[in-house]
């Protein structure tokens, strides 16, 4: 069986991965006033890296993003679980967001608020567990 | 051409920070100042002028854009005609690029080109496999790739 040679799979996939990711960090930014959020920017980034297994094997990719999915989803659930409880310290119910407008010298008007951190826990959660069960899928022997 | 457009970005920079100006017009001044002075001092760098590049790549862009466009009228020909008379084969084809890129897009632009299919590269990267959709003369057809895409890809590499 001869080996099929992927060098076009490769060089294409050098320029496209950063776009793919760029695009989904701008989904998972574009959340509060536009459509997208933590779930779908979180499934495009798992894209971009099962794009990468399609193209190298497991044990490359795990030496490009030596991560470990577990990790990244308990992660994810600390950050929702933090910006939710953090609202019992200032005495108003569970799940209580706050926003606030930041001057910042450079970047002018930010509108901040705790609901992108929820978001990024959606995010990381995500990630972890669509990556999990791929390579548990993948890895079996 | 990288280390060129850094050297032109940061001398239109230089020139902000001389005129302590920063608004996007003495930004596009320096930069047309800095490529003044680029394409004066061209022959310090190993690589061209980067502007020459540009514009082979802008001519390559054209040439793919003439070559679909005759491609495609060539296709409707053969589809519309009463009788099949089209003969499809498979025909090696020798490159003479080096690089991942070129190699890569050399075989995109065929691949765009209708009639015209890259099915695979041979191990070291030296023979595309071409499936022709009316394969007439096979030496009519490497040339005539070797003639337009290979020699553009070639300039903008250069």
């Amino acid at each position: 069986m001869r080996q099929p040679n992927n060098m076009i799979l490769e060089t294409a996939l050098k320029l496209l991965l950063f776009f793919i990711v760029l695009f989904s960090i701008y989904i998972f930014t574009a959340g509060h006033y536009y459509p997208g959020g933590g779930f779908i920017g979180g499934l495009m980034t798992a894209g971009a890296i099962v794009l990468l297994l399609i193209t190298y094997d497991i044990k490359t990719v795990q030496k490009i993003l030596p991560v470990d999915y577990r990790i990244v989803t308990a992660i994810g659930l600390l950050f929702s679980i933090g910006t939710s409880a953090g609202a019992l310290f200032f005495n108003v119910p569970f799940l209580t967001h706050v926003f606030t407008h930041v001057e910042v010298p450079v970047l002018g008007d930010l509108a901040l608020h705790t609901a992108t951190i929820f978001d990024l826990g959606v995010y990381f959660v995500v990630i972890g567990v669509t990556m999990t069960i791929i390579l548990t899928i993948g890895e079996d022997e | 051409m990288a280390f060129q457009i850094l050297l032109n970005i940061v001398l239109a920079y230089l020139w902000m920070f001389i005129k302590v100006s920063f608004d996007p017009v003495s930004f596009v001044k320096g930069y047309l100042f800095g490529l003044v002075v680029i394409f004066v001092l061209r022959r310090f760098f190993r690589s061209r002028f980067y502007l020459f590049r540009i514009w082979s790549f802008i001519k390559l862009t054209l040439i793919f854009l003439k070559e679909l466009l005759l491609s495609n009228i060539a296709i409707v020909k053969i589809v519309l005609k009463p009788k099949l008379t089209m003969h499809p084969g498979i025909f090696a084809l020798q490159t003479n690029l080096t690089k991942d890129w070129q190699i890569t897009l050399l075989s995109s632009l065929i691949t765009l080109t209708p009639g015209t299919l890259v099915i695979d590269i041979s191990e070291d990267n030296r023979t595309l496999f071409v499936h022709a959709m009316d394969i007439g003369e096979v030496q009519d057809e490497i040339s005539g790739i070797k003639n337009t895409f290979e020699k553009a890809i070639l300039e903008v590499s250069r």
